[in-house]
């Protein structure tokens, strides 16, 4: 290897390390903001050797925010949970069976990505109102109400996902069961949902990932009871709008538990997120 | 369900009893499978959106939100109002919005896609810590829309925020402090974000894009000659057509109906420059209670979203035969 060839490596690589500072660079300003005084933040002179964890007590007492939190927790996870759940039974029939209809249902599935949120959400509205007016089912500023409507949203994306890793399980290991006398279903419950755990795993978290950060539904499907961390820092906005190192530290809050979640996952989730763009 | 109907026998070739009873099985099973899914998606999307489109050909308003689907029948005149009547103030909201929004869309998809492009070029390379950098570089990403907003309209500040310091204060690159959060500028407050938390992911895909091109085709074009650019050109540009197809049609889409970003970041009403498709129809529905028109532009709004598929299919259409022959 020619000097030359190493010094525009050297230079290559040190370039890549300053891409990646500068795209870190406001999520790191984002944890230093959070760790200081609202003072020091209206005038911008810090004082990073001396961080304060004043604003999340004042966020956690103000924003109510355990509440949001625990909100947002329950119905991400219950929406994640049944996507992933819907998502690989309907991603293992696209992925293994030819039934009349199929090529349909998978376009239909992807069709649903081009719907504006905005069309379907005022009839949602108006069918949970009627039907608590109509009906004992409460589905208004309630849990279940918004995690159907999550279930909804964040299948047909997850299915496309599921589809990828089922894809990639060799077919003898069901026709082994098969043969040895299991059902389809048991087949399918048994032997094939195990070897796909990883891509269970990353579904779930995918579908977390985005339900964590709707807001237009939850603007309008709630009122109190299942505000969301969104609806909950949008209110605390309009309440006390210069509070900025409470609502830095309600930044950081939120964004803690899907950062865990993804850095745990990543590795499978990269691979789901990949896998369908490189085979086309 | 319809399984029922969709059983009906067609012509096949003959298979012998138990083939065909257990391709039957077969088939069954699947439709079972996709019913949990397939009652979701007809409940919540194919429905809603069918009375969506069909709310947009009603009166509905303050007055006559009671009546529901009852509202005095209006026909295309929601349409006519938002798109040729002049005189009306709903038309150039809308103008402006559709503007806003075509601009928007095309500055966020072309910086976030040459952004992730680039990114994935220069770490399609072996050096130390490449898997850590990779990671690491998806953050943004994965940081939800309402903390962006909230962090960035922070940054976005005109004497404290960190944006114009560095402009200003430190680098001088700029004279005078410019005022981001009012006026012209709010449309550059919400592309700025937008591209920064989508170009992780652009480059995560360019980047098993690229990993998956046999080394042998470089060296090969090297040894006859093909210099960096041309090898770029001609061997790696058409092998990412098809990833660069998928992320413009789902790229457009998406940012088309951004709303978390300037909602959060300038509220329900992000003023004339940074009005956005989706903050028009939010304010016009839920604040004004004028549902007619809120559905009217939606529907306009889905229908061209469909006309950008159908330039998307003819345009890449090719790319896609070729890849599943």
């Amino acid at each position: 290897v020619s000097a030359r060839r190493r010094w525009v490596d050297i230079g290559l690589t040190s370039f890549t390390y300053l891409v990646l500072l500068v795209m870190l660079a406001p999520v790191l300003w984002l944890v230093a903001s959070s760790l200081q005084p609202n003072g020091n933040l209206a005038n911008g002179e810090y004082d990073l050797l001396h961080p304060t964890l004043d604003a999340f007590g004042d966020m956690w007492r103000n924003i109510d925010f355990e509440r949001y939190l625990a909100n947002s927790i329950v119905i991400c996870t219950g929406a994640a949970a049944l996507a992933t759940a819907f998502a690989s039974s309907a991603g293992y029939a696209l992925a293994r069976f030819r039934f009349r209809g199929d090529k349909a249902y998978g376009v239909t599935v992807i069709g649903t990505q081009l719907i504006p949120g905005s069309l379907f959400l005022l009839p949602v509205f108006l069918g949970f109102v009627w039907l608590g007016q109509n009906t004992p089912i409460e589905l208004l500023d309630t849990h279940v109400g918004l995690i159907l409507v999550y279930t909804a949203f964040f299948t047909p994306l997850a299915i496309y996902f599921m589809r990828a890793f089922f894809q990639a399980i060799p077919r003898e290991l069901e026709e082994a069961a098969l043969v040895d006398g299991c059902t389809r279903f048991g087949a399918f419950v048994r032997v094939v949902i195990p070897n796909a755990a990883p891509g269970l795993l990353a579904t779930f978290v995918y579908a977390f990932l985005f339900a964590w950060d709707e807001l237009l539904f939850a603007t309008a499907l709630t009122e109190q009871d299942a505000e969301t961390i969104p609806i909950g820092i949008r209110n605390f906005i309009g309440n006390y709008n210069e509070e900025y190192d409470q609502l830095m530290a309600a930044g950081v809050v939120s964004t803690i538990p899907v950062l865990i979640a993804f850095f745990a996952t990543q590795r499978w989730l990269v691979k789901g997120l990949t896998a369908g763009a490189v085979k086309g | 369900m319809t399984t029922k109907t969709l059983k009906k026998p067609v012509a096949r070739p003959v298979a012998p009893p138990k083939a065909r009873s257990a391709a039957r099985g077969r088939e069954r099973f699947a439709y079972w499978l996709i019913a949990p899914a397939l009652a979701f998606m007809v409940l919540v999307h194919l429905i809603p959106t069918a009375a969506g489109s069909f709310l947009s050909l009603l009166d509905l308003n303050t007055f006559t939100f009671q009546q529901l689907f009852g509202a005095p029948w209006a026909g295309l005149s929601n349409y006519d109002a938002i798109l040729f009547d002049s005189a009306n103030p709903l038309h150039s909201g809308f103008t402006n919005a559709a503007s806003n929004t075509l601009f928007y869309t095309a500055v966020v998809v072309a910086g976030t896609l040459s952004g992730g492009l680039g990114i994935a070029l220069l770490m399609n390379r072996a050096f130390p810590g490449q898997r850590v950098v990779r990671t690491l570089m998806l953050t943004p990403w994965v940081v939800p829309s309402f903390v962006v907003a909230v962090l960035w309209e922070f940054m976005w500040q005109r004497d404290a925020g960190i944006v114009n310091k560095v402009l200003v204060d430190y680098t001088g690159i700029l004279g005078e402090r410019p005022t981001w959060l009012l006026g012209e500028n709010t449309m550059w407050a919400i592309i700025v974000p937008s591209i920064w938390r989508g170009i992780p992911f652009a480059m995560l895909i360019f980047l098993a894009g690229l990993q998956a091109i046999p080394r042998e085709l470089h060296e090969a074009a090297a040894l006859d000659g093909a210099g960096t650019w041309r090898r770029f050109r001609y061997i790696t540009m058409p092998l990412l057509r098809p990833l660069l197809a998928i992320q413009l049609l789902f790229g457009v889409i998406y940012s088309a109906y951004q709303f978390t970003i300037p909602f959060v970041m300038l509220g329900s009403n992000p003023g004339p420059s940074a009005d956005l498709m989706m903050t028009l129809v939010m304010r016009q529905s839920f604040s004004n209670n004028l549902f007619g028109y809120g559905a009217a532009v939606s529907t306009l709004l889905m229908l061209a979203m469909l006309v950008w598929v159908g330039i998307w299919y003819a345009t890449f259409r090719r790319d896609f035969a070729e890849a599943n022959a």
